[in-house]
């Protein structure tokens, strides 16, 4: 338990940029724009996503606001929390692919792994110890950035409700879903577990490629462009970007379940009844299995 | 099986590399308590057996290290040994401070205050990052690190390679001062002879991955003799068929191998040689056996 301790403490001391900062400047970023247009002084407005204090001078929306259940509140401070979401967990996405690719890479650069494997921690635990730093330590940092991020904006949406009397300062507060914050933990540890292989592939270039990022690259984009040419088909292009995207939003997911917003506990059973699920926890443990052979072979030579 | 104070045996060691051997058919006995130093040139193969012993590279032959295996028990093993090496960087992107708490995590045998009171006396700083600390304060460090684990066996492979001398005097004088207590066992490798003359109790000269010739220094005390001839005895001298002739100062300094200490006093001054004019006399030895 210490040595674990020692070794996620170590990885999020190198990582903390990625890990620790990042998150937070996100949410700072996010927070400073919401106020930002509650107070009038900005608005945002793309294609994809508008959002502007405009939008409550319409009388019909207030009313509607007024008029709204206990549970239409609910869900809409809940798909508030998932659009607010978006951009923390790419940041976070980002975050862990850079380190998967680094943290075996790095400590061979700069020869410390010589070091790292004077002292008495096995490759298996070490690498199996990383690994949790991405795939569970790592969606659990965004958590609190997130927290304070959607507070931020209940709290700013609900002031600007109450001063402009559009509805009472408690209106979103009442049915505000404190439970969705395990959903959400939830849910990054799923969406983490589904991009696996993608994640294993990618510690497992660092571990032994000379040139990890073109090691990681090369090989997948040989394998999509003989498929496309020689079967005209794009399966693995397609499966490819199904682990970068949203477990619940992939094309392997059930159709029947396709407007599910933030997975439940009691969602386990979809995601674990998807075969797709299983060639991929199969694949990496395939490319974990290789990680810790390769770093087991550093000798001398290997770091010269 | 080994004896109970073996601390390394190794049998018939070799290992071949693709462009060569590093250790052909190597033997070698440690016993607990002894200061080991293999001496030997450039690619002699010190680093490589070394190596094997802390389990970094697989080897053929029968070598075992405190009655383990160094490749199969590699995890237990380094919770009894500890290394200092060349090539093992401190991770530089560490404050002092975080590694000595990552060692404390993962070290059943660390003493983090040990190591914090070694560092007081130092320039070290706790706060201060490893790169920001010079070459010779690096290994400082490692050694302060090492030094509060409670090792059975301490391997070290060139450790004050690129050092000032005042670093590498540091260096071994605070290891057998305040390190050495006789329980311990330490495995030197050095190119660099004569800083560890006063330090070893063993010493194994190797050539070509094989061992040219080994012993206790005690031993080879006895068994070799320089003689600093007078200028009238200078061919009696010779006539005692000296191994290996040197000069010193502009006169010549002959060295003998089982020679009779009483017979050569008679000569001149007699004094056991220094290891690193004995590993020179033994390695011309071995070249003009090997012409033979």
């Amino acid at each position: 338990m210490n040595a674990l301790k020692a070794i996620i403490r170590r990885e999020l001391q190198e990582h903390k940029w990625g890990f620790v900062y990042l998150p937070w400047i996100v949410a700072a970023f996010m927070s400073l724009v919401i106020v930002m247009v509650y107070l009038g002084i900005t608005e945002v407005n793309t294609e994809n996503f508008k959002f502007s204090t405009e939008v409550f001078a319409d009388p019909e929306t207030v009313q509607g606001m007024n008029e709204a259940t206990f549970d239409q509140r609910k869900a809409a401070i809940r798909a508030g929390l998932l659009v607010l979401g978006f951009p923390l967990v790419i940041a976070l996405g980002f975050a862990i692919l850079a380190y998967s690719l680094s943290t075996f890479f790095d400590e061979r650069k700069d020869k410390s792994i010589i070091f790292w494997r004077s002292l008495p921690v096995s490759d298996s635990f070490t690498v199996l110890s990383k690994l949790s730093v991405a795939l569970f330590v790592a969606p659990l940092l965004v958590i609190p950035a997130l927290l304070f991020l959607h507070l931020v904006s209940v709290t700013a949406g609900s002031i600007f409700f109450a001063v402009s009397d559009i509805v009472p300062f408690t209106w979103a507060w009442q049915a505000y879903p404190w439970l969705d914050w395990l959903r959400v933990i939830f849910s990054l540890w799923m969406q983490a577990l589904w991009s696996f292989p993608v994640i294993a592939w990618i510690m497992l270039t660092g571990a032994y490629a000379r040139k990890p990022v073109v090691t990681a690259i090369l090989p997948p984009v040989v394998i999509v462009l003989v498929e496309g040419v020689s079967l005209s088909s794009s399966v693995f292009y397609d499966s490819l970007i199904d682990r970068l995207t949203p477990w619940s939003r992939s094309s392997s997911f059930p159709k029947e379940y396709e407007t599910l917003q933030v997975a439940e506990i009691s969602d386990v059973p979809l995601l674990l009844g998807m075969n797709e699920f299983w060639i991929g926890i199969g694949l990496g443990a395939i490319f974990v299995f290789l990680t810790i052979y390769f770093r087991s072979k550093s000798d001398y030579a290997s770091v010269e | 099986m080994m004896e109970a104070n073996t601390v390394i045996k190794a049998r018939n060691i070799s290992k071949a590399y693709g462009d060569g051997s590093a250790l052909s058919g190597f033997n070698l006995d440690v016993h607990s308590g002894q200061i080991m130093g293999l001496i030997g040139p450039n690619g002699a193969g010190k680093s490589t057996f070394l190596q094997a012993v802390l389990g970094l590279v697989e080897t053929s032959g029968e070598l075992e290290v405190l009655g383990l295996s160094p490749n199969k028990d590699r995890h237990e093993l380094l919770s009894r040994v500890c290394s200092i090496t060349d090539v093992a960087v401190m991770p530089r992107w560490m404050k002092v401070g975080q590694v000595l708490n990552y060692v404390d995590g993962v070290h059943p045998r660390f003493d983090i205050s040990k190591a914090r009171k070694i560092l007081s006396n130092t320039n070290i700083k706790t706060s201060s990052r490893v790169r920001t600390l010079s070459r010779g304060m690096v290994v400082q460090l490692h050694l302060s690190i090492v030094m509060a684990i409670d090792a059975e066996l301490l391997v070290l492979d060139e450790p004050t390679l690129g050092l000032d001398l005042s670093y590498r005097k540091e260096f071994y004088s605070q290891l057998i001062e305040d390190y050495f207590d006789g329980n311990k066992t330490i495995i030197i490798s050095t190119h660099q002879v004569e800083e560890i003359e006063g330090v070893l109790s063993d010493v194994v000269f190797m050539d070509q991955g094989k061992e040219v010739m080994s012993g206790s220094i005690d031993e080879l005390n006895q068994k070799f003799l320089e003689l600093r001839p007078k200028a009238e005895n200078l061919e009696k001298a010779k006539a005692l068929n000296p191994i290996y002739i040197r000069t010193e100062l502009g006169r010549p300094v002959y060295l003998y191998e089982n020679a009779d200490a009483e017979k050569l006093r008679a000569f001149g001054e007699v004094h056991p040689p220094a290891i690193a004019d004995l590993f020179l006399a033994v390695m011309k030895k071995n070249k003009e056996g090997e012409v033979k």
